[in-house]
């Protein structure tokens, strides 16, 4: 299988309770003593992508191997798309959009 | 007594007395210059710099680029030079052998003895020193900008700049920070570079280092400190603030996760250049010149990309000897957070690695940004809530640089009119 990229979509007070709304809390995964996060796959082509489309994003290339640093509205949006489809990979979704 | 540097030599400050700088630049022709260069010159002047007394001249770029030497034998591994466009030097009138005033801001800094005039080929320079001529590099694209001719020769500063708040008590010269080590009563001294606001894997690579450089030394008292030495240089937007790096360091000692005798933070001006390996080696030059005894060198050690091996930095410092560097490098492996361990703890102790979660200071910064609050054991609440602090008091309301921060921001420092 081809290797994935992360993106960590950390989940504060207010998007927790949207995931519980929706039933989806258990896409979740617990992180760093405690860290609820939602770890959003891409590929190595959607990753490129992210970052030509976001120069302001990070590829942490050195340590965590993730995509950091998208602007917040971004990955606010990314989370919405999580929800609506129910599913964590929507990654190829979100680049048509 | 005279305080011996980096390679030997004694550091000695070549600074002016207020009386006779006035006398001295009268006459001489006025060169602005661009915050990088005034910063190399407060450091050439002050001695973090030791044994330069200039700019580079070009048999000392070539031997540094080529050997990782000047010219006298001395370890150096970045070439610090002077650069102008053919249209400044015909406009100016310069030639070798003049003496001109740089001045920033409108204010004298320095009087420059030019020595030498030179052209060099940069994509040989970048090759040298940073192994890639690939312009992403964010070395490799400064050494392409810089202008078609490079100026060496002497420089003596002519008025001692005024280090703005935050940072005054930050700022140590290198005669200073002996000082202040003498008084603390440490024998050995551990140094982090940083251009990061802390985590607790910093935390632990300071402590871990700590531990190491103690060594055989008594412990009745505390005899070994770590001096965290913030860089401040160029920002690029999403960077933290200089400001939060600067006391985001210094609150872990008042908030007690270092005890008052073991901690000391500080400042140095530089632009970080990203070499890596040679960065490393520059960095080992600047602390000692400190007259700080060793330095930790982590993963990856101001590196960017993946331009070089993770350990590159760690394997360098076996082409030295003690005569070359007189400072110990401290190498360290990571620090990550296990969950079956429940702590961050180090990769040369953990064996759970299927397990592990890394952090970096990105994925904070990521995590900050989601509007989340890291756990104190991944992150001090006193550094978060201090981060916080410093967005609405320095920040214009953000931690993170903004355009709007690189324009409004109190400057790290001035020079007086004289």
């Amino acid at each position: 299988m081809a290797e994935t990229f992360p993106i960590n979509v950390w989940i504060n007070e207010e998007r927790y309770a949207k995931l519980q709304a929706a039933g989806l809390a258990d896409l979740c995964q617990e992180m760093l003593a405690g860290l609820k996060v939602l770890r959003v796959p891409t590929t190595a082509e959607q990753r490129d992508e992210l970052l030509k489309r976001y120069p302001m994003a990070k590829f942490d290339s050195a340590t965590t191997k993730s995509i950091e640093l998208l602007p917040k509205a971004v990955k606010d949006q990314i989370f919405d798309l999580i929800v609506e489809k129910k599913k964590v990979d929507v990654i190829a979704e979100f680049l048509k959009k | 007594m005279s305080e011996i540097g980096h390679g030997g030599k004694p550091i000695v400050e070549r600074i002016l007395d207020p009386g006779k700088a006035k006398e001295r630049i009268k006459g001489l022709k006025e060169i602005p210059v661009r915050e990088q260069i005034a910063v190399e010159v407060i450091d050439i002047a002050y001695g973090f710099f030791s044994p330069l007394e200039g700019f580079m001249k070009k048999a000392d770029v070539e031997s540094v680029c080529k050997k990782m030497r000047l010219t006298d034998g001395t370890v150096w591994s970045i070439p610090i030079v002077f650069d102008l466009s053919d249209k400044e030097i015909s406009d100016y009138g310069i030639k070798t052998g003049d003496e001109v005033l740089l001045t920033y801001q409108g204010a004298p800094i320095a009087v420059f003895e030019i020595e030498d005039i030179y052209d060099y080929n940069k994509q040989e320079m970048a090759k040298d020193v940073y192994g890639t001529t690939e312009e992403k590099h964010p070395g490799v694209k400064r050494t392409y900008q810089y202008k078609d001719k490079f100026l060496g020769g002497k420089i003596t500063m002519v008025s001692k700049p005024i280090i703005n708040e935050p940072f005054t008590p930050f700022f140590l010269t290198p005669l200073e920070m002996r000082k202040k080590i003498k008084e603390k009563g440490w024998i050995r001294t551990v140094a982090h570079q940083t251009r990061n606001v802390p985590h607790t894997g910093h935390e632990w690579l300071m402590k871990g280092s700590w531990l190491s450089a103690y060594g055989e030394l008594p412990v009745e008292k505390m005899v070994v400190g770590v001096v965290v030495n913030a860089i401040i240089g160029e920002k690029r937007p999403g960077d933290y603030i200089d400001e939060a790096i600067v006391l985001c360091h210094d609150v872990l000692r008042k908030a007690g996760y270092f005890r008052e005798d073991v901690h000391l933070t500080s400042i140095s001006l530089w632009d970080m250049r990203y070499a890596g390996p040679r960065e490393a080696v520059f960095h080992a030059a600047l602390r000692a010149n400190l007259g700080i005894t060793h330095h930790m060198f982590g993963r990856d050690h101001a590196g960017v990309g993946t331009y070089y091996d993770p350990y590159d930095a760690h394997r360098i410092f076996d082409k030295f000897s003690e005569k070359d560097l007189n400072i110990k490098p401290v190498r360290v492996l990571e620090w990550w957070y296990c969950p079956v361990c429940a702590e961050v703890t180090y990769m040369g102790l953990c064996a759970h690695k299927d397990k592990i979660q890394n952090f970096s200071g990105t994925l904070i910064r990521s995590i900050i940004q989601d509007g989340v609050k890291p756990p104190r054991l991944i992150f001090r609440p006193e550094v978060f809530d201090l981060i916080l602090e410093c967005a609405e008091k320095y920040g214009q309301g953000d931690a993170f640089v903004t355009q709007k921060y690189l324009e409004n921001r109190n400057p790290v420092f001035t020079f007086p009119k004289l």
